[in-house]
This record gives C-alpha cells, sequence and structure tokens, in this order.
C-alpha cells in the first residue's frame, strides 16, 4: 500500500526529548511542599515559553499553587475533581490536609476488589437459587458500591476516568458474557491506573477481555498460500485510542505542523506491521501453547478456571515471524517465533512515542478537571508524565497528582472552565452528597442506558471502543462551539436524555435509587438516604433548601435566582394544618433535591 | 407560566411579516423561554404556522440509515459472473471459519452453525435493468429487499461509494500529494467524513446544511432536521439544529399527565424554569439550558401531533393493554441466530420517523422539507463476523421493506427517499474469521421516486491479492487488502438528494464545494426521474 515517509528519525527525536527531560523536576515524589513549588515553578518556566521552540503558544501567567483550600466551597471544589462527589466529611478532611497531603492520603489507601464483590454475589445468588449465576448486574452494584461508599475516592475517580480511556465494553455480548473478568478489568484499572503507564499498557493490551473486544485474541499470522491476513483491530485502536493518537502533538498537546499541515502518526503499513506483533497470543491455558488451548482455551475439557482474566500468553506457532516495521521501529524476521519480544519491542515503542503524554495526559485532564485544558497545563503534565523527576516515565500517580495540584486546577473558575458532569457522575454525587445507603448493602442501581428514561449511561458499557463521547467533541450550535471549545460529554445530551435523567432523578428523589427489594416487610428501592434532618427542615422552606444547596453544591456559589425559584416552588407545596403533614413534608424535601440536581448550576464541574 | 406546558402562540409568519418576530422575542422574553443559543429555536417554534398551505403532496423527505462500524458490503452486494465469484470465493473462504457466501441456487444446510454460509443458502440473484456485463446478488437474509430492487424498482444500488477530495485513480492515490480526505480508515473519523464531509471535529453535516437551504419553506425550523438515533453531525446546520428523537416519541420533562411534579403544578413549572435557563455566564450552563429549552418546547408542540405508534400503518394495535414496540410483530424481524423474531432498535427508528413524516405531511408539525437519521451499530466486524453479519442484515432487510411498506400505506413513497451509508466498506481479505477497516463500499437508495432496480456507478473489478505482496494489481479498484478506491463521492451522493429536495445548482455547490472537481457531467447520479 502506500508507502510513506514522514520523517521521524528516532535519534534525531530522542534528542529533542531529553531537552524536554531536562526541566528541572526531581522532586514530584518528596515531599509535597517540594512538588508544589516544582508545579509553581514549572508554570512560571512554561510562561517563559521554555517549551523547546515547538511553535506553542505561550500560555498566560498562572497563579501560585495554592497549597491549602482557602474555604470549604475550594475543598469542594477539588472534590469535584478528584472524587465521585463531595461530602461534608471529605471536606473536612480537604481542609484538614490540604490538598497534596489529601492525595497522599488517598493513594495510601489499599483497593477494594471488584472481582471480590462478584464472587461473594455469585455464590450467594448460586445458593440462594440453584442453576443461577451472577451477571453484569453484579459488576453495577460494584462499582456504584464503591464510587458511593469506597474511602480511596481518589482510586474511584482515576478508575472511572481510564474506563473512559482504556475502553472494553459489556455492550458487546463476548465480554457482557463474562462479567466477572470485567470485574477483574476494573481491578486491573484501580492498580495499574495509578501505576506506570508501560505497565497499565501491557496489562490492557494482554487482557482477554481486551483481546475479545478488540479480536486480538486467536488472531493468527497471515497465510500466504491463502491470502489470510492478520486482524489489525487491536493493532490500529492500540495506536489511536490507547497511546499517541491519529496526529504527531506537541508537548502542550497541539499538532505538530509540517507546512502548516498536521502529520499522520502511522499510516496502513503501520498498521499491518503492528497487526503481527498482535498475533499468537490467547487465553491462559494449563496445556498452552496447545492449539487446542489457543482456539477454545482449553484441552480436554481442561482448563483454566481465571482465563478470561489472566494475562493472554503466547502461542509461538500462531506469531509471525516476518519482520515487522512500524513506527520507525524494526523487528527482525525471527528465526523462532518469539510473540513476548515482539510485544516488548512494539509497547515500549508505543509507551516511549512523545505523543503519550500529551494525548492520554489531555484526556485525564478533560476527565477530571477541564474539557479544554490550557497549553501550558498539557505541556506541565506532559512534562511530569515524561519524568516524575526520578528518571521514571508514566508515574501516573505523579500524572494524577499533577493535574489536580497544577495552578489551572486550583484557579478561580472562568465561564469556560470545568467540565459537565457526565450523567454517572451527576447521580454519584447525590448518592454521596446525601450518604444513600443501600438497604441490602448490594447497590442494586442496575442498567442505566436508556436516555429516554434513565441516565444513558451505564460504567462498562460504552457503546463501542470510542467511549460515550469523544475527547475532541464539538457541538454544533452550541456557545461553546462558537468560542471554540471541545465539550465531549454534550455528545450525549439530546432532547430526549435531558427528559430522561430529569425524570429517572425525580423517582430516584422519591422512591429511591434501583432495583426494589422487600426486606423485613417492606418493599421499596434498593438504595435510600436518610432525610431526617431535611424533613425537620422542610416546615421552613428556605432553611430546607440553603441544607440542601450545602450538600449538593457546596463547591459554587448559588446564584439568588435559583435560589429564590427553589424556594417559592417548596413553599408552594402548602402543609396541612390538620392531619398527616408528612406527604407534604416529603414532598418539600423532595422538590428542593430535585430542583437542585436538574439545575444546570449542579451538572456543571466548573 | 402556567403548570402545564405554555400554548405556544402560532401566528402566520410570512417572509413580509418578519417584523412580527419582535413581538414573539417579547412575549417568550416574558415567558423565560429564551436563553443564550436556544434563541433561534424558541423564534423558529413561535414562528410555526399552521401552513394551511401546506399539503401532503409538497412534502419530501430524505432518511439516512447509518450502519455504525463499517458494513461489509462485499457480503452485501456481490457480482456473481464467473471472475468476480472466483476472486471472491478464493479471497474469503479462510480458516478457521469462511466468510465466503455461496453461490446462488446454494440450499442452506439446516445443520450448519448458525450464520454460516451453509446454513444461510446462497446468494439472492438480482435483475438489474442494466447489469454492466455482469451479474450480481444480495446477501441471503436480504431477501427483503429483492422484490423491491427486481420487481418494485424502487431499490438502486451506489456501487463503490465513498469520501473522495476529488477523483482518484489507483495511480494517483499511491502518490502522496494527491489530495485525499483525512483520517481514512479511522471509525469516527470516517463517520465525521460521510456525514460532514470532514474528519472529527467538523461541526457541519450535509443533511443539516440541506435544512438549512430549504427551511425557508419550514414555518417550524425546529423539526427540519431530526435524529431518531443519538447526536449525529449529519443534521447539524448553520442555523438548522438537530431535534433529537426517541423511538417510542417525545419525552416529557418531570411532569405526569397532569403537569405535576410531586403532586405540584408549581414545581412543574419552577423545574421548566431551572433546566431551561442559565442563571449565570457559564457556556456549558447555557448549552444545557438550551438543550433542555428544546426538549420542552418540542415535546409540546409534538404531544399531540404524532399519530400513534400502535396505529396502522405504523404498528399493530395491541389486544389489550398498553401498545410495546417490542411486541409489535411489525416491528419485529426474524433473528438467524435464534430462528426466532425478536425486537429491533432500528424498526423502532424507522417507526417513529414515519410518525414525524406523517405528521409533517398532515400539516401539524410546520413543515415540507425533513432531513432524518437513524442507526444500527455493530458493523465492525473483525471476528465472528458470520453471526454478526448475518444478524446485521436481517434487520436490515426487515426494517427498510418494514419502512417502505409504511411509506407505501401512507401513500407517501415518492416523498420519501431512504439511504444507507457507513464508516467505510471493509477489506476484501479476510482475517480468518472477519474482517478489516476499507474505505470505498456499496449503498441502497430506497423510494418511489428512485429509479429503482439498478446500480446507478461503475461496480468495482474484484481480484485477488498477489502473491507476495500486499496489492490487488489485478483490480485498478482495490489497495491493500483489497480495501475499495471509492468511484463515486459522498458529494455525489448528496448533491443528487439535495437537488431532489430543492436546492439550487448554486446551494448544491455552497454545500458540497470538492463538487466542483467533478465534470458537470457527473455530478448528479441520477438517481431520480427528470
Amino acid at each position: 500500500m502506500r508507502r510513506h515517509a514522514p520523517v521521524r528519525p528516532l535519534p534525531g527525536r530522542a534528542g529533542r526529548v531529553r531537552e524536554i527531560f531536562t526541566v528541572p523536576f526531581p522532586l514530584l515524589a518528596a515531599p509535597r511542599r517540594h512538588v508544589l513549588a516544582l508545579l509553581a515553578a514549572l508554570s512560571v518556566a512554561a510562561c517563559g515559553g521554555g517549551g523547546g521552540g515547538d511553535g506553542a503558544e505561550t500560555p498566560p501567567a498562572q497563579p501560585p499553587v495554592v497549597e491549602r483550600p482557602a474555604t470549604r466551597a475550594d475543598a469542594a471544589r477539588f472534590l469535584t475533581q478528584a472524587s465521585m462527589g463531595p461530602t461534608e466529611a471529605e471536606i473536612d478532611r480537604v481542609v484538614s490536609l490540604g490538598y497534596a497531603g489529601w492525595i497522599d492520603a488517598q493513594l495510601a489507601l489499599p483497593a477494594v476488589s471488584h472481582r471480590a464483590h462478584w464472587e461473594a454475589r455469585d455464590a450467594a445468588i448460586r445458593a440462594a437459587t440453584p442453576g443461577s449465576t451472577a451477571g453484569a448486574d453484579q459488576v453495577f452494584e460494584s462499582f456504584w458500591k464503591q464510587a458511593v461508599t469506597g474511602e480511596d475516592q481518589l482510586r474511584q475517580r482515576v478508575v472511572w476516568a481510564m474506563s473512559q480511556i482504556f475502553v472494553i465494553s459489556m455492550a458487546d455480548d463476548a465480554v457482557g458474557n463474562n462479567p466477572r473478568a470485567v470485574a477483574a478489568w476494573l481491578d486491573m484499572l484501580g492498580e495499574q491506573g495509578l501505576g506506570t503507564y508501560r505497565e497499565l499498557l501491557e496489562s490492557v493490551s494482554r487482557h482477554p477481555m481486551m483481546g475479545t473486544y478488540l479480536s486480538h485474541l486467536r488472531n493468527q499470522k497471515a497465510n500466504a498460500r491463502t491470502g489470510r491476513v492478520p486482524d489489525e483491530n487491536y493493532a490500529r485502536e492500540v495506536m489511536q485510542l490507547f497511546s499517541i493518537g491519529l496526529v504527531e502533538l506537541n508537548e502542550d498537546g497541539s499538532p505538530r505542523l509540517v507546512g502548516g499541515n498536521p502529520v499522520d502518526t502511522y499510516d496502513s503499513d503501520d498498521i499491518s506491521g503492528m497487526a503481527q506483533v498482535f498475533t499468537g497470543w490467547s487465553w491462559a491455558c494449563p496445556s498452552a501453547p496447545d492449539n487446542g488451548c489457543f482456539s477454545q482455551g482449553s484441552v480436554d475439557g481442561v482448563s483454566d478456571p481465571d482465563r478470561t482474566f489472566k494475562p493472554m500468553v503466547a502461542y509461538p506457532q500462531y506469531h509471525s515471524t516476518d519482520e515487522k516495521r512500524f513506527l520507525g521501529t524494526t523487528i527482525a524476521r525471527q528465526s523462532a517465533a518469539d510473540p513476548a519480544a515482539s510485544l516488548r519491542v512494539a509497547l515500549d515503542a508505543l509507551a516511549n512515542h512523545p505523543n503519550v503524554g500529551p494525548f492520554i495526559g489531555r484526556q485525564l485532564i478533560q476527565r477530571l478537571v477541564t474539557s479544554n485544558p490550557s497549553p501550558g497545563y498539557v505541556r506541565d503534565i506532559s512534562r511530569v508524565w515524561a519524568n516524575n523527576g526520578r528518571g521514571v516515565r508514566g508515574d501516573l500517580k505523579a500524572v494524577v497528582r499533577a493535574i489536580l495540584l497544577h495552578p489551572e486546577a486550583r484557579a478561580t473558575p472562568t465561564d469556560t472552565s470545568g467540565k459537565l458532569r457526565e450523567p454517572v457522575l451527576r447521580l454519584s454525587a447525590m448518592l454521596r452528597a446525601f450518604n444513600y445507603r443501600s438497604d441490602t448493602g448490594n447497590w442494586r442501581v442496575g442498567n442505566t442506558d436508556n436516555p429516554a428514561s434513565s441516565l444513558g449511561q451505564t460504567p462498562m458499557r460504552s457503546p463501542s471502543v470510542f467511549n460515550f463521547y469523544r475527547p475532541g467533541y464539538v457541538a454544533p450550535g452550541t456557545q461553546s462551539a462558537a468560542r471554540g471549545l471541545a465539550a465531549p460529554e454534550l455528545q450525549i445530551a439530546h432532547e430526549t436524555s435531558a427528559a430522561g435523567i430529569v425524570n429517572y432523578l425525580r423517582d430516584a428523589v422519591a422512591q429511591g435509587v434501583g432495583a426494589t427489594n422487600t426486606l423485613a416487610g417492606v418493599t421499596r428501592r434498593d438504595i435510600q438516604a436518610d432525610f431526617s434532618a431535611e424533613l425537620a427542615l422542610a416546615p421552613d422552606a428556605a432553611a430546607l433548601v440553603d441544607r440542601v444547596f450545602t450538600r449538593l453544591l457546596p463547591h459554587t456559589t448559588v446564584p439568588a435566582e435559583l435560589r429564590s425559584e427553589i424556594v417559592a416552588a417548596v413553599g408552594s407545596i402548602a402543609i396541612p394544618t390538620s392531619g398527616s403533614t408528612a406527604t407534604a413534608l416529603r414532598n418539600r424535601v423532595n422538590a428542593a433535591l430535585l430542583l437542585t440536581v436538574v439545575s444546570p448550576e449542579f451538572q456543571v464541574q466548573r | 407560566m402556567s403548570a402545564s406546558k405554555p400554548v405556544i402562540p402560532v401566528p402566520r409568519l410570512d417572509a413580509a411579516e418578519r417584523g412580527g418576530r419582535r413581538v414573539f422575542l417579547r412575549q417568550a422574553g416574558a415567558m423565560g423561554l429564551l436563553a443564550g443559543a436556544g434563541a433561534p429555536l424558541a423564534l423558529n417554534l413561535l414562528a410555526a404556522s399552521q401552513a394551511a398551505a401546506q399539503t401532503a403532496s409538497d412534502y419530501r423527505a430524505i432518511v439516512c440509515v447509518f450502519l455504525f462500524g463499517g458494513n461489509d458490503s462485499f457480503n452485501m452486494v456481490l457480482p456473481t459472473d464467473t471472475d468476480s465469484w472466483a476472486a471472491y470465493t478464493t479471497t474469503r473462504n479462510q480458516a478457521p471459519d469462511s466468510i465466503a457466501l455461496l453461490a446462488p441456487g446454494t440450499a442452506p444446510v439446516a445443520g450448519a452453525a448458525a450464520g454460516s454460509p451453509a446454513r444461510l443458502g446462497g446468494v439472492l440473484p438480482l435483475s438489474p435493468i442494466d447489469a454492466q456485463g455482469r451479474s450480481f446478488a444480495l446477501h441471503p437474509l436480504l431477501a427483503p429487499l429483492v422484490p423491491l430492487f427486481n420487481t418494485q424498482r424502487r431499490l438502486a444500488i451506489l456501487p463503490n461509494i465513498g469520501p473522495l477530495v476529488l477523483p482518484t485513480t489507483k495511480a494517483q492515490y499511491n502518490q502522496r500529494t494527491h489530495p485525499r480526505p483525512a483520517s481514512l480508515f479511522s471509525h469516527n473519523d470516517q463517520q465525521f467524513t460521510w456525514q460532514a464531509l470532514g474528519p472529527e471535529g467538523t461541526t457541519r453535516g450535509w443533511g443539516g446544511r440541506i435544512g438549512d437551504m430549504l427551511a425557508a419553506r419550514n414555518s417550524r425550523a425546529a423539526f427540519t432536521a431530526v435524529s431518531a438515533s443519538g447526536n449525529a453531525v449529519f443534521l447539524a446546520g448553520n442555523s438548522v439544529r438537530q431535534y433529537q428523537l426517541g423511538s417510542s416519541g417525545p419525552t416529557r420533562i418531570a411532569a405526569d399527565s397532569s403537569g405535576r411534579t410531586y403532586g405540584s403544578t408549581a414545581v412543574t413549572a419552577a423545574l421548566e424554569r431551572i433546566v431551561s435557563r442559565s442563571r449565570g455566564t457559564h457556556v456549558l450552563e447555557a448549552d444545557l439550558a438550551a438543550v433542555s429549552q428544546r426538549a420542552i418546547e418540542a415535546e409540546a408542540a409534538l404531544r399531540t401531533a404524532l399519530p400513534a405508534a400502535g396505529t396502522a400503518p405504523f404498528g399493530t394495535p395491541p389486544a389489550s393493554g398498553t401498545y410495546n414496540p417490542n411486541n409489535d410483530p411489525l416491528l419485529r424481524y426474524t433473528n438467524p441466530l435464534t430462528g426466532a423474531a425478536a425486537a429491533s432498535g432500528l424498526a423502532q427508528q424507522l417507526q417513529v420517523v414515519a410518525r414525524m413524516i406523517e405528521a409533517g405531511r398532515q400539516g401539524l408539525t410546520g413543515v415540507t422539507r425533513q432531513v432524518f437519521f437513524v442507526s444500527q451499530g455493530g458493523f465492525d466486524t473483525h471476528d465472528l463476523q458470520n453471526r454478526n453479519h448475518a444478524d446485521l442484515m436481517a434487520r436490515v432487510g426487515h426494517a427498510l421493506a418494514y419502512f417502505d411498506g409504511v411509506m407505501g400505506a401512507l401513500g407517501a413513497q415518492n416523498s420519501v427517499t431512504t439511504f444507507t451509508a457507513s464508516d467505510f466498506g471493509r477489506t476484501f481479505t479476510s482475517n480468518g474469521d472477519g474482517t478489516d477497516h476499507g474505505w470505498g463500499s456499496h449503498q441502497f437508495v430506497m423510494g418511489g421516486a428512485v429509479r429503482g432496480g439498478n446500480l446507478f456507478g461503475r461496480f468495482p473489478t474484484l481480484a485477488t491479492k498477489n502473491t507476495n505482496n500486499n496489492n490487488f494489481d489485478g483490480s485498478p479498484d482495490q489497495l491493500g487488502n483489497g480495501s475499495l478506491l471509492p468511484t463515486t463521492s459522498v458529494d455525489q451522493l448528496g448533491a443528487t438528494l439535495a437537488r431532489w429536495m430543492g436546492l439550487t445548482e448554486s446551494q448544491v455547490i455552497e454545500v458540497f464545494p470538492n463538487l466542483a472537481n467533478w465534470n458537470a457531467s457527473v455530478r448528479d447520479l441520477g438517481l431520480f426521474s427528470a
């Protein structure tokens, strides 16, 4: 096919990269005071235009790093970025520990296993109803249980973010039929998502659910005699989505232009070369590399019971021995097929590509903080990505820390800063703010796909590997578009979903969330809040609304117009002067909550 | 405003009466309806006219059926002449799971694996008006489309169409300097390019741009561009904005049938104001509010305008209880993997499109020109292609035939033209049980106005892969892995549809500037009778 040679000799590039590496940033993993000073210094350095002559714009001057929140609102705003939703207790902790201290404390917390939840539920379900098993619902249970109640809130938020960058989806039946393995995928993201990128990329690439989703599991080398070719699916998407993207990037995330045009990172020949790398990988299996293991995952009925989440293993007889060329790297023809060596070279090439920091780093900023980070913000994160201060590339803990501590994340919000909260984050914020709890302890939220009657978004059920929305999505005909701004989450906001989520929340507030249980003679939805404090305030509409605002909008200044609108509506619900007042009081609480969670003020993370 | 939905005044608004808009603006402001970017829609709604002059005979619509993932059209429309068939069978019959469909007349084998070529039986012969010296057939599960092509002549085939900047030969393609669409072979970018003539990030689609040009014919521009799928850039114009309509019709926000939320009309009223207004100056708040505002206004307008889903010809009245489209036999297709009837999301989307079309033809929604978008996902058949593609072909065949039938019952066939589109075609080669990303593909165009029963454009030559490299030297139309280099551009199709909708030649060139790169004689595909 076409042969083009955009000149990207690796030696020259390495030279350029080394310059970047020389930015003094040795102490990121060291005590936070130093980290903060460095971040501030970096920011200033960026202002000085010390970016290495890539033609990127010089960002505006940044204010110095703030180590501690000045107000509870500042702490709450930080938690809209770093957690699944602020709570009073977590705000207290941020105020007490400071931003960096809170991050350090969070990163020290152990992970809780999603797979363990799934397996425990599976055992319980089998015991209760022989022949039944746990399914996708138990993955959602574990997601929501941890999202709402997990102490390791930063991990929860990062896992949710990573699951939207490194996408597998139970909307695909082949993945959906393996819910235990999807729970294990979440565990993998919780661990590797805060490890190093190189290890994450290997875990992603060798995970049998990724192999199933993007079809490199059981992928075979070409057959020159018959004309069969390797499957190119993963080879393409690992480059387009999980590592380097379509065009060469400057450190600040802008496209590198040659003669005014962007430069493709790869072409069809690179795809063909990379596709050969991803041949000869299949299930972990006791008899591997037996052919039966390759095709069926078992021989004579013997298989590995954990094969759906154990890393795929090599089957040399199916691996291409041909020379493999991609991204300026060549793997010489192998005298004996060596899939592991091929994979190592390929993943090293991807992980060391200069695009990775700006490409993945920018998306992490978008998932956590803002849809439209400045070039300087992206550049600072790219530098931390390139070197955590101890010579480690792709240290994701350091990257997440730098994203959240960056002056741009902590600066006063503007009319264009922040992001739209996606539906999952809206629900998690509400559930956390009011300390919702599950009657069964199982968090039976279930599938929330339907945009006309639910959230229009379910964790681990993206419609495709391109996630629920694209990082570069510009919503046609909007004010954000007119200002040249991306708004990824607007890609799933339309007339139907706008109505559907309001109606879902209307019922969630009034009746609770999720499937209905009958426990101790009481039939109600599984996830409930204790509104006794709100009910006590309900006779005083203004007091009730102010309490609701404290819970749901602690991070922002509520416009007087919104407050008066809600107070008036709540106050219009008359409390009977005789007979039971319970219904009226509860309707007041319901109205106060609903009118707040549907407000644009709540939906936008500033 | 009151708790119940405001009754929007709908005075006549001719071009000469634009001054009247100021009145509506004030009224709208007083009602709290205007919020930032939503204003144009509010104006359009407020300006809506019952359009007494409208009649069904003046109505036209195009419907885009987008096949997300990249449809393997090599297995949808097949050349069955000896040379083509030999190249096809040689290339696609690969271990472990041959994806080579079987010759016409091959009897299905009941015991063969579900979805396998043997189970499906032979491909279904077509009888084109001009067979280009070859012979053709459809996928075995497209039986519902065969009579539409062969006898009723309402179905046409567009061979080897795809995005192009200008006519391109294989030799030109192999020169790096020859212009080509950006990010070929990439799903998201080629979805955008088919819909909006540019890669991801493009914000104007050619369906929406056609709508822009025709909006003056619609007194309610809000319903010019309607998606029954999600947000689709295809429908975004300069002024026209997509309206998203769920398969079961519009969703009312919060209120029950008596206009109450938690028993209160005041809460409903407050909620409508809160969601549809932005109090601060944050752009995302304004953008969100605009969406909600459109949702409220459109639902109020459509609540009574749409014919019921559970009535003929759109659906089957339920024997008892509430209508459920999942149970409507008219909307269920036969799943080839199970042999059982199953619900079809694509048919359900086309059902609501049909209801909108009928409301439009009856003058109830203030439109005479509409552009619709529906979709079916799952076409990215890198593996397990036999099973997955068989199921998808069954869905497409059923849904298109259902829609044609409803249009026929409404007498609307001549007013509605439906076409398929997809990210890209796929590779001609097999990876053992599937196919990879390609470029050109075959598509359908369907409607009473279409000169059906024919192929519009040259059907590509199919060859086998070279022994020593990935080229297909036997074909001027095939690139690496046998992907097709398109010989018809999306612009040519769009322009042809745009003219049928009523755009002038200068408007066509404005929407499709690259069309100027083609000779004037081929800027129209001749799909419609003059």
